[in-house]
């Protein structure tokens, strides 16, 4: 066995029976069913089905996974529920129906039904709102999502950027992050073989 | 309920300095208790330093509501997040006020180990600029040490602790006896150069003195850059008293630890005029429980060590216990911060960190120090260090799709941060007092806290903004942007001199070796006792004071003079 996974389990306690990595594998695997069979708890199913289709369009599948792959949408819907508050749910509730509503007008269909570049147009122009709507200073160069954000769509990327990048999919392929590096160098360069790691 | 043990010794308080008199008076040879108000700490299983952001319901976000309700304080401390909540108190159960218009923020720990646990883990020695700046300026009052009392006692808690650093032979700020030194990044080292090519010899950039191994260290194992601290640290790598002198004094034999104990106060006999026993509730059943000692450490912090003090009046002592010179709770100090420079540095794209260092960069004091500033007293340093931005520079993007994707998961352009510590100085109208109106859940009166900062501390915060400004743009920094935010005391958690040394019982609260002037067998080690607050990070200097007020107590002892 690696030092890392020693440390690892050592962490988590490996008092149980099961060999410790099986037992992991069986409980993130569980937690994956009971995810993707609850139903959303504020996103109505249209609602939900536009999130889904939004973050695939801004973290779409290559060779790692995307946004779909890693339940975005079951984030998205956990954080409207327990973490914000009332202004800012009703804010992303009514982002999303404006989305709707600007497909419509430019293109006679909700955003789910509209063709790929047409969905795209929507998003440079949410994303031209966005950079008008949110001054500098109030662009956080941290993740944690902020109470309060005034633009739907810095909302938006905010936590579909958060579910991917701290999902065990996108952390481990897009990011190469690993939990135990064991060492440090200040200073190396980049290493080609993991495209661009990014694990600091 | 009475324990009919006598003990040689009680310690209150498990924390840094708590930790460090269990494990010099056990060593000792002395049958000790040490009384923790908070929980046991099982390290296989409240550690989480390991637990990926994957395996935590919000990622990382933390359980806002929760914290708005439970800890709207302490959750204004970057490391009280959704792994280390756990480690900070209820601020609904341990309430404290203040004037409303000066806000103090008090961060508190309580569980074994105290805030040990969760501290930012830097240390530093003071030297002579620190222990004689009050007597060549006039404030308040000289320090009853110098340098010369504390070296071999820094030695000798260093050696036990583990520093990596890097050793410069700078007379403000005192080499460690250092494990090797963490490497500086890419952006670090372009600053370290700018700073040493346009400002001389007077301002120096290093890496940060951290209180962590770089490698193993007697029982305990070398660092292995998972980054996060403030979880705990499955291997020992980081100094605690949970991972280094609680373990310590447990191998004697001859500690008993008590968790739940709520200290609520101490008894003295007015005949022998010695603190005899301490009362506590305990946390849990809320039974109220007594015991006795020879000789009593209060190791609890600066602020709950005094609140024990002024709840404990005898008619001798109508303002609290020993505290004849009326100087008990007052002179509260804690380092002024927020004032500081972040920026971009340009080049280094192809370059990169590996592994999580759980440490920064450091400039020591330079202001003051050779050439004397007209606009404030004394000095500050920074700490801070160099990073690439990550993927949560794509929020504010515009861009979506594969492209996007790919780019935000590289690494993003070298970001560097100064963040100043500044010395705070000795006011005595930055005071505590018990609030009789409001009392925490095990119904002891609440702390009020006075305290706000002089000219002193924000001309010193005005200037750490200039200063770091100045110093990213000799490195041919971007997008500077400096800042002297407006925080309240309290944010660096630093919060010391409420039960200060000295010379004179009517102008002090402790003698030299951190023995009450009123009570001989009491000592106060933690923070109550600083003269002066120095800019450096403190932990280092309450670690030397207990383990040399502790050997001056069993040489008492052994006189039998305790």
């Amino acid at each position: 066995m690696k030092r890392r996974e020693a440390l690892r389990l050592l962490a988590t306690g490996t008092a149980l029976q099961l060999a410790p990595h099986r037992l992991f594998a069986v409980l993130r695997e569980a937690r994956k069913l009971v995810e993707t069979q609850t139903a959303p708890r504020t996103l109505n199913a249209h609602q939900n089905a536009t999130v889904k289709v939004m973050a695939d369009l801004l973290i779409p599948t290559t060779d790692t996974p995307g946004a779909s792959d890693v339940g975005v949408s079951e984030f998205v819907d956990l954080m409207l529920t327990e973490w914000y508050d009332e202004p800012d749910r009703s804010r992303f509730l009514n982002g999303l129906g404006e989305v709707d509503l600007r497909t419509q007008a430019l293109f006679g269909t909700n955003f789910i039904e509209a063709s790929a570049d047409r969905q795209g147009e929507i998003l440079t122009w949410l994303g031209q709102k966005m950079t008008a709507e949110v001054p500098p200073v109030l662009r956080p160069r941290s993740a944690t999502p902020h109470a309060g954000s005034k633009n739907f769509y810095s909302m938006f990327r905010q936590l579909t950027l958060t579910a991917y990048y701290t999902s065990e999919a996108g952390a481990t392929n897009a990011l190469h992050y690993e939990i135990i590096p064991e060492s440090h160098s200040g200073c190396v360069e980049v290493p080609t073989a993991k495209g661009g790691a990014q694990n600091q | 309920m009475k324990d009919q043990t006598t003990y040689d010794a009680i310690v209150i308080g498990s924390g840094i300095t708590g930790g460090w008199a269990a494990k010099e008076l056990t060593e000792k040879g002395l049958k000790t208790l040490v009384l923790e108000a908070g929980r046991p700490i099982v390290p296989e299983e409240d550690y989480v330093e390991h637990v990926p952001a994957w395996e935590m319901k919000f990622r990382g976000a933390r359980d806002r509501r929760r914290q708005l309700q439970d800890q709207p304080i302490q959750s204004t401390c970057y490391a009280c997040d959704e792994w280390s909540a756990k480690f900070f108190v209820s601020d609904k159960e341990h309430p404290y006020t203040t004037d409303p218009d000066k806000p103090f923020r008090w961060i508190r720990g309580r569980q074994v180990g105290g805030r040990s646990i969760v501290w930012g883990r830097q240390v530093y020695r003071w030297s002579d600029l620190d222990f004689e700046a009050n007597l060549r300026e006039g404030i308040a009052i000289d320090w009853p040490i110098r340098y010369a009392d504390l070296a071999p006692w820094y030695d000798y808690v260093e050696d036990f602790i583990g520093i990596t650093g890097e050793a410069l032979g700078l007379p403000q700020l005192p080499d460690s006896r250092f494990l090797p030194p963490m490497e500086l990044n890419c952006a670090e080292l372009l600053v370290r150069d700018a700073v040493a090519k346009h400002f001389g010899p007077e301002r120096v950039l290093t890496i940060g003195r951290a209180a962590i191994l770089t490698r193993d260290h007697g029982t305990r194992s070398a660092c292995h850059y998972c980054g996060p601290c403030e979880r705990g640290c499955i291997t020992r790598s980081y100094f605690s008293s949970v991972n280094a002198t609680l373990p310590a004094a447990e191998k004697t034999g001859r500690m008993t630890l008590r968790p739940y104990s709520v200290v609520h106060s101490l008894d003295f006999d007015s005949r022998s005029r010695r603190a005899t026993g301490v009362r506590v509730i305990d946390a849990k059943s809320r039974a109220s429980l007594e015991f006795r000692a020879k000789a009593i450490f209060l190791c609890a912090s600066a602020l709950e060590s005094v609140r024990i003090l002024l709840n404990s009046s005898t008619p001798e002592f109508p303002n609290g216990l020993a505290n004849s010179s009326g100087e008990l709770g007052h002179n509260l100090m804690d380092h002024v911060k927020s004032g500081g420079a972040s920026a971009t540095i340009p080049g280094n794209e192809d370059r990169m960190v590996m592994g999580r260092r759980p440490n920064g960069i450091y400039v020591p004091r330079f202001r003051n120090v050779k050439t004397k500033q007209t606009g404030f007293l004394r000095g500050y340093g920074f700490q801070g260090g160099g990073h690439r931005e990550g993927w949560e520079r794509g929020i504010h993007q515009t861009g979506f799709g594969a492209e996007f994707k790919k780019s935000i998961s590289q690494p993003g352009p070298w970001r560097f941060l100064f963040g100043g510590y500044g010395e705070c100085l000795p006011n005595h109208n930055n005071y505590v007092e018990l609030d009789k109106q409001t009392v925490d859940a095990w119904g002891i009166p609440a702390l009020k806290i006075h305290c706000a900062f002089g000219e002193n501390e924000l001309a010193i915060r005005k200037d750490m903004s200039i200063t770091a400004a100045e110093m990213l743009a000799a490195a041919g920094a971007h997008d500077i942007e400096p800042f002297a935010d407006d925080e309240p005391p309290g944010f660096s958690i630093h919060e010391m001199g409420t039960a200060r040394m000295g010379r004179d019982p009517k102008t002090s609260v402790l003698n030299s070796f951190n023995q009450a002037h009123d009570i001989k067998n009491l000592f106060i080690t933690d923070g109550g006792a600083m003269v002066s607050s120095s800019c450096v990070n403190p932990s280092l200097t309450y670690m030397a004071l207990t383990a040399r007020a502790c050997d001056y107590a069993l040489q008492q002892m052994k006189k039998g003079e305790l």
